[in-house]
């Protein structure tokens, strides 16, 4: 059963995607069991290495994707059950989506009042006016003008681009965005404008954010909590401060050892940690289990690895 | 002076208040200096760069243009016959003081005295006599008679010339034509209609629908097209209507597969999963964001299958499943001519040159409006 406390409840998710037939059969594990919950009016950032299953989570959690197994919960109700059209509606009405790529992610044909206006159409608003004015509107808030609303996607930078993606998200005022990689195509002058933007408008309608990224200095930046996936799998969920100072899953360890820092004299002295998952455990004889290990800090081990986390723990405060 | 080490230690603790953030707090980007250009503009100005597409997009249009009102230029019908006047070489005034189309025809291995007697041609018939020889002891010559006065009809100008049952030729070339565009271009509408919608079911839901509607297609391209056509004309007896639909049967296929593969390429672009984040129904996500992004090749297509049409039609006139007599088209003019080919070329010669000017036109203008509405493909077939 969903707990009151998430706005968004992820159990035992699976995405398995499989292709050929019989002795040609593959399945992809591109999600595998993994659970979490994201509160309402945060910032939950979910980061990983390429391919570790960040993105396909993000779609199937929107349903872009049908899982293979678990359920989600948004505000209590289940969305993960069988596709209806009131389901769909319940879900779009509810999360919105930022794309990744700025210049994939805008319909090259459509105007910028079409793309922005289009989730306000697709809800019955039929008033050209009313949509302009609230297109214009929305524009503005992302610091765009009334100007830009005729133009065509190509003639925007891509800073520019991801804001109208923004644009599209926040205008049917969703009570949640999925924020897949949205600053990842751009360069780092721009990153800082777009995220700044999403924290102001989070603030300004109360937006609960799941943030998927590989940035973990940008996910530090901008997240109350955040989840480490590797492989498919969840191995670490905690508050951004703690996952900081007291990383425990040796993935996570590797991906902090991994950021750079910009002060030249500790960058010099860094130094990077390997994870190797047959080496850093044994999971011959017990499997691994998500854990609480400290309040709102999970980690994916088995009792003799908790053993020494706890000790960790122990010794660090 | 600083060692390295020392600034990096200065550096790192130069107090808070040095620093200001630049960062504007007010996003505001100004208006874009250019017009806003959308992709048929975009399209339409590179295609007027190519200046081989824009006089082939003109020849199109002055031939659609003569098919409409030339026929309206002399006053022969297409299907007024002067039995008098059969197989006349073509007359056209101004070009016949220069000697080019002046209603003469030569004669050859008559004898001499046949030419010499007006009761058969009268003096003012003959131009010139030459090539006089004997051939088993009978005197035999070339002549160039001029054939309107021979056929005493010095105020008749049958510009093309006219055909084995004395109708206007040039009257018949350009209904020719004008019937065989319109069926082209019914064919080819059609063709892009079904194939345009078959080809987007496939390709957006994919999985066992698609299988099962290439299955089809497949099944449709399997079978001998002649045959079909054969059995459609059988059914439908010979008419516009039953070459259309003969020409649809399997046309549509090429379509489909385009426009399926196409579905391919762009049902999983992100703008399409942005929309369906948004909720948009299935079929403004076919019509409004996948369809728009493959008209340039659908267009392409339907410009490169109008010579195609055109020419199987007139394929299909040539091998006699052709519109009813007296309508003429092309290819049933080509079929016509072709019987005379070696006494009268000129029957022959005018349709083949329209039908060549005409694919080679289309061929051409295809090909730039490709060059202009996808330029990545530029110079491929």
């Amino acid at each position: 059963m969903p707990s009151s406390e998430y706005l968004l409840e992820v159990q035992g998710l699976r995405q398995y995607f499989a292709s050929g037939r019989g002795k040609n059969r593959l399945v992809v594990k591109a999600v595998d069991d993994i659970s979490f919950g994201v509160k309402p009016a945060e910032t939950f950032g979910l980061v990983g290495e390429s391919g570790c299953g960040k993105t396909t989570t993000g779609r199937t959690i929107i349903r872009l994707c049908d899982p293979t197994a678990g359920r989600v919960f948004f505000d209590g109700r289940e969305v993960s059950g069988r596709m209806t059209n009131d389901l769909r509606k319940y879900l779009t009405d509810n999360i919105a989506m930022i794309f990744q790529d700025p210049i994939e992610s805008l319909n090259p044909r459509m105007t910028i009042e079409e793309i922005v206006g289009e989730g306000l159409k697709v809800r019955g608003l039929k008033d050209k006016a009313e949509i302009r004015r609230r297109v214009v509107e929305m524009l503005v808030k992302v610091g765009l003008n009334e100007e830009h609303a005729t133009r065509y996607p190509h003639e925007f930078s891509g800073g520019q681009r991801q804001r109208i993606g923004i644009a599209r998200a926040v205008i049917v005022k969703p009570k949640m965005i999925i924020a897949d990689e949205p600053v990842s195509a751009l360069d780092v002058s721009i990153q800082a404008q777009v995220i700044n933007l999403l924290n102001d408008l989070k603030e300004e309608l109360g937006l609960t954010i799941l943030f998927i990224a590989h940035d973990l200095s940008v996910v530090k930046y901008f997240s109350n909590r955040i989840g480490v996936m590797y492989y498919g799998r969840l191995v670490e969920v905690a508050k951004g401060d703690d996952l900081y100072k007291n990383p425990l899953h040796p993935y996570t360890r590797a991906l902090l050892s991994a950021i750079p820092q910009p002060n030249p004299l500790t960058e010099r002295t860094r130094q990077r940690v390997d994870y190797v998952p047959d080496r850093d455990h044994d999971y011959s004889t017990e499997q691994p289990t998500m854990v609480e290990v400290e309040p709102e800090h999970f980690v994916l081990c088995s009792p003799s690895e908790l053993l020494e986390y706890r000790r960790r723990i122990a010794q660090n405060v | 002076m600083f060692g390295r080490y020392d600034m990096d230690e200065q550096i790192r603790n130069l107090p808070d208040s040095y620093f200001e953030l630049v960062d504007q707090d007010q996003l505001a980007d100004g208006a874009l200096p250019t017009t806003p250009i959308g992709f048929f503009k975009d399209a339409f100005l590179r295609f007027k760069k190519n200046k081989v597409s824009m006089f082939s997009f003109w020849m199109i249009v002055f031939i659609i243009i003569l098919s409409v009102i030339a026929p309206f230029f002399n006053r022969y019908s297409y299907v007024q016959q002067h039995t008098q006047l059969r197989d006349m070489p073509p007359r056209i005034p101004v070009l016949e003081k220069l000697g080019i189309a002046d209603g003469t025809r030569v004669l050859t291995n008559r004898r001499k005295a046949n030419i010499e007697n007006p009761d058969l041609f009268p003096p003012a018939s003959v131009l010139e006599v030459f090539n006089h020889r004997v051939v088993n002891g009978v005197e035999v010559v070339d002549a160039v008679i001029d054939m309107y006065s021979y056929r005493n009809a010095k105020d008749v100008y049958f510009w093309f010339g006219s055909d084995y049952l004395g109708r206007d030729l040039f009257t018949r070339l350009f209904w020719g034509t004008r019937m065989s565009l319109l069926i082209a271009f019914f064919a080819v509408i059609t063709n892009i209609i079904i194939g345009t919608v078959y080809g987007a079911i496939s390709g957006y839901y994919g999985g066992t629908t698609d299988m099962l509607m290439m299955r089809i297609t497949e099944i449709l391209a399997g079978i001998p097209y002649l045959v079909v056509v054969m059995l459609f004309i059988l059914l439908f007896g010979t008419g516009m209507f039953s070459i259309i639909f003969a020409l649809t049967v399997t046309g549509w296929i090429g379509t489909a597969r385009l426009v399926r593969a196409q579905f391919y390429r762009f049902k999983g672009r992100e703008y399409v999963l942005a929309a369906r984040t948004l909720g948009v129904p299935d079929r403004t996500l076919i019509f409004r964001h996948i369809l728009p992004n493959s008209v340039g090749p659908i267009i392409t297509r339907a410009m490169i299958a109008i010579p195609g049409a055109i020419f199987s039609e007139s394929f299909l006139a040539f091998i006699g499943l052709g519109l009813q007599a007296p309508r003429p088209s092309i290819g049933i003019l080509l079929s016509d001519g072709q019987k005379v080919l070696l006494q009268y070329p000129y029957q022959t010669l005018f349709p083949a040159v329209l039908i060549s000017v005409l694919m080679i036109s289309f061929n051409l203008f295809a090909n730039g409006l490709r060059d202009s509405l996808d330029p990545t493909k530029r110079g491929e077939e």
